[in-house]
């Protein structure tokens, strides 16, 4: 069996099985859906942090973008919701195409250039002076077309697009092209790999995922507020649930969101400083000690982690 | 009013460039990126608000224990995380994110600790009625907070360039590995640096009641991009770069305020977002980015 | 055990996977001047590196003066005597002066006076610009910038790695000259090189390949054997 088909028959299709029909037998779907959420945007992190090796701090950044996208699109134009959510995954495309000059910051540089930049698109949607066209920091609401189990079913469908990407980018030439140059770009443009092409599109594709998890994200909520769509912790917690199950793999996202944020929903919802709190410390050990995530536990041994 | 802006903004320059340089220092001996910068010196503005409110001490006098304080706690952090964080493969990166570890910490520390109301020392500490400085009156307890700045980083000019120790610092800076062959223990210089760096956090703090407003444990995220503003500007790794980050930081914020204030905050993301695209390494850098 | 001077035994070191020092065994005595003849990546600098403490050596011991110093950290060897200028040799973003400061860092103030002024004197090239970055330097003065600095310390030991590089062959006659110089007194040299011009120098000559030593002896040994002389000296 090829490793591709493996991955997906191992992972990708238990985890759809399971959050496809979890709906009927739990009540809490709004818990269902941000699990949904955050294992797409950890796979979407993943394809550009995990094959790249840049470190989008401002990922929130198009996930926001998608949200205020669909959310423009339902009140200014009227849209249906699928052409809505169309308009999100655009809006956070030309957001990434905007941003593509950052790719030539390496490092450091570039994840605070990230962050500095979704800031920025967060100051822009909520000034008060935008109001008549973002609603400024009031927020939106999108009441007229709510439909929880639709939205819930479209979040599904673009985990499974996310993880299908992070199984191609695995199994194919192209991903790993991808992690040549991210382990050495100068040999890898010299190997002839169009390293700028390359690292675009996983750019891109990143984005796209973002955008149109932001997108089904405000469908499914309605009503939310520019500070609720670009939270900076929603960049956070996708990148620390990829790095703690263990990036560049299809496997370590989906573990990393399930003990992370199943550990969240036992405490953080309460008490939300103690889990900070946690969560910090987490962090520190986790890059100290196991800075290739749950998953190199296995894969140090020399087995294959999907 | 213009002049007045401009004037302002040379004050509150010199007090952005005390935020930026300690975090500027460390990555520049280190290679590391503290983002937990502008948490340490949210702890400072906490601890001078303290020592004020039970102990009445003035923050001058709680300057001076907070920098020594803090300095002692750079120590230790450095030697708990620094030494096995360069071991690692791409140290720089993984820096960014363990130090948002210890960020979320102290945030959550900080918060559970203080709660999350606003906190503020009233200005008459420093100094009664406005100063007039070149022709414009200005708050005391700005041009307060702006000398101790200057001085601060004419202190840290000093300690880089006319002592022993801080020559050997800038060697380290120039070249780690080369630091090394050349006998310089460079584990030591580094932890000083980052004690410093803390240290220079925690100053920042005292101050900041007087300049950015009242504190709460939340504002470290937002101080860390002012910071990185600035540090960007005067190109990462170099300490006195960051005066001039500073000053252009200071003026355009306060232009910003006098002109298009509601635009303000979107300052220091544009100007960060901008340096980096226009010159990746900073005004003053040189350049040496990869492919 | 030698007293005075620089003593490897059978080091062995690499960069994770790539083993490139197998069983090197190595001295330079007091007042003695070795050359380490080899092509590139025979391990010259590899070697270099495990002497200074920059790379870790996996097997095999080294003595300084009769100390070990095999797991000793780089400071620690430099207080002791040993010096290394690597093929960069300065700081470019540093002054002259402070370059000096730098390489004499261990001594007491008076004593490092006393050592630049003897330096200043010896490469009066550096007093006159003692203020100026070292990166404002010609190739051949950043050469003896270098040296200057690693004996602004006073090292009983000298390591130098590749002194040539880069420089154009009148600079190089003029570095071997200047070495020559110091030759005099008790100075132990270890000079890293490709260049055979380096062999005027030279006490006693190892050659290295693939990270082994060929052949160990005099100048005039190696001229004796056949196969070496053809491989160093062409056929000439």
């Amino acid at each position: 069996m090829p490793n591709y088909v493996r991955d997906f028959v191992f992972v990708l299709l238990p985890l759809l099985v399971l959050l496809g029909v979890l709906p009927f037998f739990y009540r809490n779907e709004l818990l269902l859906f941000n699990f949904t959420i955050y294992f797409a945007l950890a796979q979407g992190l993943n394809v550009i942090y995990g094959f790249t090796g840049y470190l989008p701090f401002g990922y929130v950044g198009f996930f926001g973008v998608g949200a205020y996208g669909f959310a423009l699109a339902i009140i200014h134009l009227t849209t249906s919701p699928a052409l809505a959510l169309a308009i999100a995954g655009l809006a956070a495309l030309v957001l990434g195409v905007i941003l593509i000059p950052l790719l030539r910051l390496s490092g450091a540089y570039f994840a605070i250039a990230n962050l500095a930049a979704a800031q920025a698109v967060y100051h822009i949607v909520s000034n008060p002076d935008l109001q008549d066209i973002t609603k400024g920091p009031y927020g939106v609401s999108l009441a007229n077309v709510f439909a929880p189990r639709l939205s819930y079913y479209s979040a599904l469908a673009i985990t499974a697009l996310a993880s299908v990407v992070v199984i191609w980018f695995r199994n194919s030439r192209f991903g790993l092209a991808l992690q040549a140059i991210r382990d050495d770009s100068l040999s890898a443009a010299m190997a002839g790999i169009p390293v700028v092409r390359q690292r675009t599109i996983a750019w891109l594709l990143s984005a796209l995922i973002a955008g149109l998890t932001g997108g089904v994200f405000a469908w499914h909520i309605s009503v939310f507020y520019p500070e609720t769509a670009f939270d900076i912790s929603i960049s956070i917690f996708a990148l620390v649930f990829a790095l703690f199950g263990g990036a560049t793999t299809l496997l370590g996202p989906v573990i990393g969101v399930l003990l992370l944020y199943g550990l969240y929903n036992l405490i953080g919802i309460t008490i939300p400083q103690y889990f900070q709190l946690i969560y910090g410390i987490l962090i520190v050990v986790l890059v100290l000690f196991l800075p290739q995530g749950i998953v190199s536990l296995v894969s140090r041994r020399g087995i294959r982690v999907p | 009013m213009i002049v007045h802006a401009v004037m302002a903004g040379l004050v509150f320059g010199c007090y952005f460039t005390l935020v930026g340089i300690g975090l500027n220092l460390i990555f520049g001996v280190m290679r590391i990126v503290n983002l937990a910068h502008g948490d340490f010196l949210m702890l400072g503005a906490f601890a001078a608000f303290w020592l004020y409110t039970l102990l009445h001490w003035h923050p001058l006098f709680s300057a001076l224990a907070i920098v020594i304080g803090f300095g002692f706690l750079g120590l230790a952090l450095y030697y708990l995380f620094v030494p096995r964080l360069q071991a690692a493969r791409d140290a720089e990166m993984l820096s960014i994110i363990l130090f948002f570890g210890v960020q979320q910490f102290i945030e959550a520390l900080a918060s559970i600790a203080f709660g999350s109301s606003e906190r503020s020392l009233p200005g008459a500490i420093l100094g009664r009625g406005p100063v007039r400085l070149f022709g414009q009156a200005m708050p005391a307890a700005w041009i307060f907070s702006g000398a101790i700045s200057l001085l601060t980083v004419a202190l840290v000019y000093v300690y880089l360039y006319r002592m022993r120790i801080g020559i050997l610092t800038r060697a380290v800076m120039v070249n780690r590995e080369e630091a090394l062959a050349a006998g310089i223990n460079v584990d030591r210089i580094s932890a000083i640096a980052f004690g410093i760096g803390l240290g220079l956090a925690g100053l920042s703090g005292v101050f900041a009641p007087f300049m950015l407003g009242s504190v709460t444990p939340a504002i470290g995220g937002d101080i860390n991009l002012s910071a990185f503003a600035v540090t960007v500007l005067g190109t990462l790794g170099n300490p006195l770069g960051t005066a001039v980050g500073g000053v252009i930081f200071g003026i355009s914020m306060m232009l910003m305020q006098t002109y298009l204030s509601s635009w303000a905050n979107l300052l220091p993301n544009l100007l960060l977002i901008g340096v980096l695209l226009i010159r990746p390494t900073g005004l003053f850098g040189r350049e040496t980015r990869r492919a | 055990m030698q007293a005075e001077g620089l003593v490897a035994e059978e080091i062995e070191a690499g960069y994770g996977k790539v083993q490139v020092l197998w069983g090197i065994s190595a001295s330079v005595a007091s007042g003695e001047s070795v050359v380490l003849l080899g092509a590139n990546g025979a391990g010259k600098t590899t070697l270099l590196r495990v002497l200074i403490g920059l790379l870790p050596a996996r097997q095999g011991r080294i003595w300084l003066n009769g100390e070990e110093i095999t797991h000793a950290r780089p400071d620690r060897r430099v207080r002791s005597g040993l010096a290394y200028m690597s093929e960069l040799g300065v700081f470019g973003g540093l002054t002259i002066e402070e370059n000096l400061l730098i390489g004499g860092q261990f001594l007491p103030a008076a004593r490092l006076r006393r050592s630049m002024a003897k330096l200043y004197e010896i490469f009066p090239v550096l007093a006159e610009r003692r203020r100026a970055l070292a990166s404002s330097l010609s190739g051949g003065e950043r050469k003896m910038l270098g040296i200057a600095k690693a004996l602004a310390a006073e090292p009983k030991v000298l390591m130098m790695d590749e002194p040539s590089a880069g420089l154009s062959p009148l600079f190089v006659s003029e570095v071997v000259r200047t070495l020559k110089q110091l030759r005099e007194g008790a100075l132990a040299m270890l000079i890293a090189e490709q260049n055979i011009a380096f062999l005027d120098l030279a006490d006693r000559v190892y050659t290295l390949e693939g990270g082994r030593v060929r052949f160990e002896g005099t100048v005039a040994a190696m001229h004796a054997d056949n196969a070496l002389h053809r491989s160093y000296f062409g056929l000439s």
